[in-house]
């Protein structure tokens, strides 16, 4: 995407342009130490924890890139990552190889939701929201009745595939999604989309044709979840529906989100480390309070934070920043 | 498919439509006077069918009584949740709110799966027996559930359209600032109105124990086809509403009996996303309501 935005005020831009490069080169860095800790001799405990790290943060970058950019929550990107690691396993028990699998997974996912994007994302405010929920439902019912899917019994990868070969490749999904979501939302469609969320009736106005930048970004986000969950089923081989298309999965993409900072690029980041720490701590100090202790978390956040806790760290560093320095900013 | 069996099927669909249509009201509810999508309108549902549930296993009431107090619980806790919670977020974006109620539900999910457990529990208290109208055979428990929808939905109704305070009520879902302008205390207005919401969701809930059973998910599979009904009637919409309870449920019925359950529901999701395609604002929606 071509960076000719909207001519913005020349400073704040190149400070942003180089904040972003700063930001983008950070996670490849960190993204590169995490992708070599599996030959650092590092314990199967800890690699599992960055794996999960990634995954969620995929997941949550996904999520950030549709619900972040336009305000139009999705619930279902459970269930889209879910599409996509059925298609990754039925198209490698096809013999296909695993590039073109991970391809076919992604398009899968773009076009099951579709479903959502081409009803649903017409109409403005909530009906987005309920078509998501209603696609989570759908997708497991309908995954128990077709016939290739293995119904309740679920579905077994056949070929042997080393573990680290999904965990290199889902630290590269998420560095990616982070990645492409800092870009995006600098980029001619983000300022768009963040019209969009202030105020639709304005940015149509304007002449921006807000239902077909839902449909692209919605299908970006889509696609995104769907090569995020393909990863995952190549990780875990073995699919049952209730575990894939589970309620959890789609709540964690969104907590991840909304704990770290709803569209911000950082914020996933945060949110996942937290989310997984949080999640470690509980599974010893009271197993099967989770939910509970996630849906206390989220309804602190949203009532005390209100958005997140990178925008409230940004907040406290920048009053801080501007109180010692003030006159070095006004220069 | 003989006269007497879709008979059968028309009563069945019924009971479930007089549910589904609580569950409706109370969503629709909120919607029009307190501006917020309640997600986790099922967990209320799923208090009230735990609540009665409790009282005649642990405290030998009739289920009937159950009806009444559950509503009564479900009150005082939409009351509180209001006032601690909800009234909290006015004025804050769509999507804290979403994400808000949502937080409320996966909180009540966890509460429910932590004390109860996952077991299907149900009970053999209350009415018993069926009745016989023309070889139409209808339960004793169905029929007081679909009686006691019939008289709280009513009731809903009466209050709404008739009393003083729903004229407040109606005001504030017309035009908040209106109605704020003419001296309607609309924190108080939004109070009552969320908590008779919630009332009719434990009351429902209750009825829902008393027909089938109780798990911590009970409530989340009814209010999944509370927001279907609520979307198909056109958000806000009371009488869209109904409509849609009692239409959804026949489609349920009958297809369940023809193909299965699950092929039931897969058709009445896929009914909604046409029906969103066709008629975005509901089948008795206006073009402004959204």
């Amino acid at each position: 995407m071509s960076d000719t935005v909207m001519n913005p005020p020349a400073g704040s831009m190149s400070r942003g342009n180089r904040s972003d490069a700063i930001f983008i080169a950070g996670v490849i860095v960190v993204g590169a130490i995490a992708m070599a800790q599996p030959w650092l001799g590092v314990s199967s405990y800890f690699l599992t924890l960055i794996y999960y790290v990634a995954y969620y943060l995929a997941l949550g970058q996904a999520w950030n890139l549709m619900s972040g950019l336009t305000g139009y929550v999705s619930f279902s990107h459970g269930a889209l990552a879910g599409i996509g690691a059925y298609a990754v396993v039925l198209s490698l028990n096809g013999n296909l190889p695993m590039a073109l699998a991970l391809v076919v997974a992604a398009i899968a996912t773009v076009a099951a939701s579709l479903i959502i994007g081409a009803t649903a994302l017409r109409l403005r405010g909530t009906a987005f929201t309920f078509a998501t929920l209603f696609f989570q439902e759908l997708v497991l019912l309908l995954v128990r009745k077709l016939p290739f899917t293995g119904g309740s019994s679920g579905l077994i990868l056949y070929q042997i595939i080393p573990v680290w070969i999904a965990y290199v490749m889902m630290v590269t999904v998420a560095v990616a999604a982070t990645i492409a979501f800092a870009l995006t939302r600098r980029s001619r469609l983000g300022i768009r989309m963040l019209a969009i969320k202030s105020d639709e009736s304005a940015a149509a106005a304007i002449g921006i044709d807000s239902t077909r930048l839902k449909i692209i970004l919605f299908c970006a986000s889509a696609g995104i979840a769907g090569l995020v969950g393909a990863v995952h089923g190549i990780f875990v081989a073995t699919l049952y529906p209730e575990v894939i298309f589970s309620v959890d999965l789609s709540i964690v993409a969104l907590a991840v989100a909304l704990i770290g900072g709803v569209g911000s690029a950082a914020g996933p980041i945060a949110g996942a480390i937290v989310y997984v720490g949080l999640r470690e701590i509980v599974q010893v100090v009271a197993p099967g309070a989770h939910l509970v202790i996630i849906g206390l978390l989220l309804l602190g956040i949203i009532l005390f934070l209100r958005d997140g806790i990178v925008p409230a760290v940004g907040r406290l560093v920048s009053r801080k920043g501007s109180r010692s320095s003030t006159s070095g900013r006004q220069s | 498919m003989t006269l007497t069996l879709a008979l059968q099927l028309l009563v069945n669909g019924l009971v479930n439509g007089g549910l589904l249509g609580l569950v409706a009201l109370g969503l629709a509810l909120i919607f029009g006077v307190v501006r917020v999508v309640n997600f986790a309108h099922g967990e209320f549902i799923t208090l009230g069918a735990y609540t009665t549930f409790l009282l005649v296993t642990q405290f030998a009431l009739s289920p009937l009584i159950g009806i009444p107090v559950a509503f009564l619980v479900g009150g005082l806790f939409g009351w509180v949740v209001h006032a601690v919670i909800v009234s909290r977020m006015t004025g804050r974006p769509e999507l804290d709110v979403l994400m808000m109620t949502f937080s409320l539900s996966i909180v009540g999910l966890g509460l429910f799966a932590l004390i109860f457990g996952g077991d299907f529990r149900n009970y053999s208290e209350g009415p018993t027996g069926s009745i016989d109208i023309g070889g139409v055979v209808v339960g004793w428990r169905s029929l007081t559930a679909l009686i006691a929808c019939v008289v709280l939905g009513a009731g809903t109704l009466l209050v709404v359209q008739r009393a003083r305070i729903g004229l407040g009520l109606r005001a504030l879902a017309q035009n908040r600032d209106a109605a704020a302008a003419c001296g309607i205390n609309v924190p108080a207005s939004e109070r009552i109105a969320f908590s008779l919401a919630v009332g009719l969701a434990a009351a429902a809930g209750s009825l829902v124990s008393l027909i089938g059973t109780t798990t911590p998910t009970v409530g989340h599979y009814w209010v999944l086809d509370g927001f279907v009904v609520v979307v198909l009637g056109g958000m806000g919409s009371i009488s869209g509403a109904l409509l849609a309870a009692f239409a959804i449920s026949l489609v349920n019925s009958f297809g369940s009996y023809l193909l299965d359950d699950a092929w039931a529901r897969i058709i009445t999701y896929l009914l909604l996303y046409a029906a969103i395609l066709l008629r975005p604002h509901g089948l008795l929606g206006r073009e402004s309501a959204s």
